[in-house]
């Protein structure tokens, strides 16, 4: 799984390229403002903002895991009235319970923001990495992101390990198959961890030998990193905290009010408010401009060639 | 425990109600992320007292294996719905103390949202590993006998009574419109049968598993001397 994760860094998009600050930055914005707006039309944004990206990002195998969104979005939405009985208009009770129209419309809204917080997420995973993380991190918590960096190392390796063991075994008459009895799979299983447990055990004191001997542990541990701050980091850096402060602003002077329950109350988006929303959706636009961005200079120095 | 520690344990203690109060005036779902924000305030004293531990080369890597251990289990048996890392994580908990136990449960959970996809619950991941890691550290203290089927038994019921409604309450904070009683109970009832199957697992990895994997846990210990870290040092 890593191999693969390394063999996609070579065609990242220019919003990973960044700097690891600016993309956790960025999320920890747009994660924050999807789950705290509940405004159709910000929830509207936040969803295009996150499917174009992660589509993006994932390519057609992200358009698969967005379609299957669409079953989740309708049960959440479903689910909501149930257990929420609050609204004025009633649509049919069931055990003397009411299932309410204005309870069905909030069900939408908490629906967009699961949704929203999925994509999101699908996102910061592919952009930040587990070395971008121990790069953010390494010099707050030296201890926890070596011990990181060592499982990230160790998962293929044991992976590699494991797959020998069951190689060795199945050509001694050992191994199972897909119709092996559960008992018999479950036997193996436990064996294989087995013997993988004192393969890795007892690398690890090699390993550790081998640290001691370099001087582990006799000064402060300094960390390399490949990522410096770009032009484009400062300028994101500098620019994204002013658009978080407009939203901020203007949804703390009710520009983006939307109640539910009991009744229904949206603040339309007209007038002075559209500033609000036009930085929201340029903040959550970041990413995907600065890809389309890439793309274009790619063909126009394509074609000049 | 050390002063320092303790000291530092009631700063962030008395920062979760200050969290409350203020992520009340939050719209929309802000409950969630007062949820996040008290998890991190409940579990960075942990993490903090094992930086100024300063471990050693050997404790890290001993860590290390285990966790890479947990994160790949599911690859090692290929049955489904079949998990082995609870068991991976408290017998880990066992071997080494109830604060080992709560780095590899908690590193666990986070080692392996970067491999099998980041999710919106993965605070609450980390925060229900790495209880249930510490939880069977302490009962587990300095108990020698440690038979199998005690250990079944506690496996069991640590996954349906202990790490299974911690992870539970995250659907609350995501799913759920608002907070209230019926939403609780709601999440812990559609966690509850997934509870009972994880717990199965975790009694049969106990069973068959938990003697040879402290067996060999120990004989590291022996052999290389691993420090053995009784409860707060």
């Amino acid at each position: 799984m890593q191999r693969k994760n390394n063999g996609e860094n070579m065609k990242q998009d220019a919003f990973s390229k960044l700097h690891p600050a600016v993309n956790l930055l960025f999320f920890i914005g747009a994660i924050c403002f999807g789950v705290l707006l509940q405004h159709p039309v910000y929830l509207l944004a936040g969803i295009l903002a996150s499917g174009v990206y992660y589509f993006f990002l994932n390519g057609r195998k992200g358009l698969k895991n967005i379609l299957l969104m669409i079953p989740l979005f309708i049960f959440v939405t479903l689910f909501n009235p149930v257990v929420n009985t609050r609204g004025v208009t009633v649509l049919f009770t069931y055990f003397d319970r009411p299932y309410t129209l204005e309870a069905l419309i909030y069900g939408v809204a908490v629906a967009a923001t699961f949704v929203l917080m999925i994509l999101w997420f699908g996102c910061y995973g592919k952009v930040l990495t587990g070395d971008k993380f121990t790069c953010l991190f390494g010099n707050l918590a030296p201890s926890l992101s070596l011990l990181l960096v060592m499982v990230f190392r160790m998962i293929p390796n044991l992976l590699q390990k494991a797959k020998q063991i069951i190689g060795v075994r199945s050509s001694i008459g050992k191994g199972t198959a897909e119709n092996s009895s559960l008992k018999d799979k479950l036997h193996s299983g436990m064996t294989v961890i087995g013997v993988l447990t004192s393969w890795a055990l007892e690398g690890s004191i090699a390993t550790s030998d081998s640290m001691r001997s370099r001087g582990y542990g006799t000064a402060k541990r300094t960390s390399f990193t490949v990522y410096r701050m770009s032009k484009t980091d400062w300028i994101l850096a500098a620019v994204m905290p002013v658009m978080v402060s407009v939203v901020i602003g203007f949804a703390a002077s009710g520009g983006m009010n939307a109640e539910f329950l009991p009744e229904r109350n949206i603040t339309p988006i007209k007038g002075f408010n559209i500033i609000g929303f036009i930085a929201y959706l340029g903040y959550l636009m970041i990413p995907t401009l600065l890809h389309i961005k890439e793309v274009i200079q790619w063909k126009i120095s394509k074609s000049k060639i | 425990m050390k002063k320092s520690n303790i000291a530092m344990l009631i700063v962030f203690l008395a920062l979760i109600p200050l969290t409350l109060f203020l992520g009340d005036k939050l719209p929309g779902k802000g409950y969630y992320i007062t949820g996040i924000l008290i998890i991190i305030e409940l579990s960075v004293p942990f993490f903090m007292m094992f930086e100024k531990r300063k471990p050693q080369a050997r404790e890290l890597v001993v860590l290390a294996v285990m966790i890479a251990l947990a994160v790949i289990g599911r690859v090692a048996i290929p049955i489904p719905h079949f998990k082995a890392v609870f068991a991976i994580i408290m017998l880990t908990g066992i071997a080494f103390g109830p604060e080992a136990g709560f780095i590899v449960g908690a590193i666990t959970a986070f080692a392996s949202n970067f491999f099998y996809g980041q999710g919106a619950y993965m605070p609450w991941q980390m925060m229900a590993y790495g209880a249930g890691g510490m939880l069977a550290g302490f009962v587990f203290i300095g108990n020698k006998k440690r038979k199998p089927w005690v250990m079944a038994i506690f496996g069991f019921l640590a996954n349906v009574l202990w790490i299974g409604p911690i992870l539970d309450t995250s659907h609350i904070f995501i799913i759920m419109p608002e907070i209230n009683l019926e939403a609780f109970i709601a999440s812990l009832a559609s966690g509850f049968p997934v509870n009972v199957s994880q717990g199965i697992s975790t009694a049969i990895m106990m069973l068959v598993f938990g003697k040879p994997l402290l067996e060999k846990l120990d004989r590291v210990k022996q052999k290389y001397g691993m420090p053995d870290h009784k409860s707060g040092n």
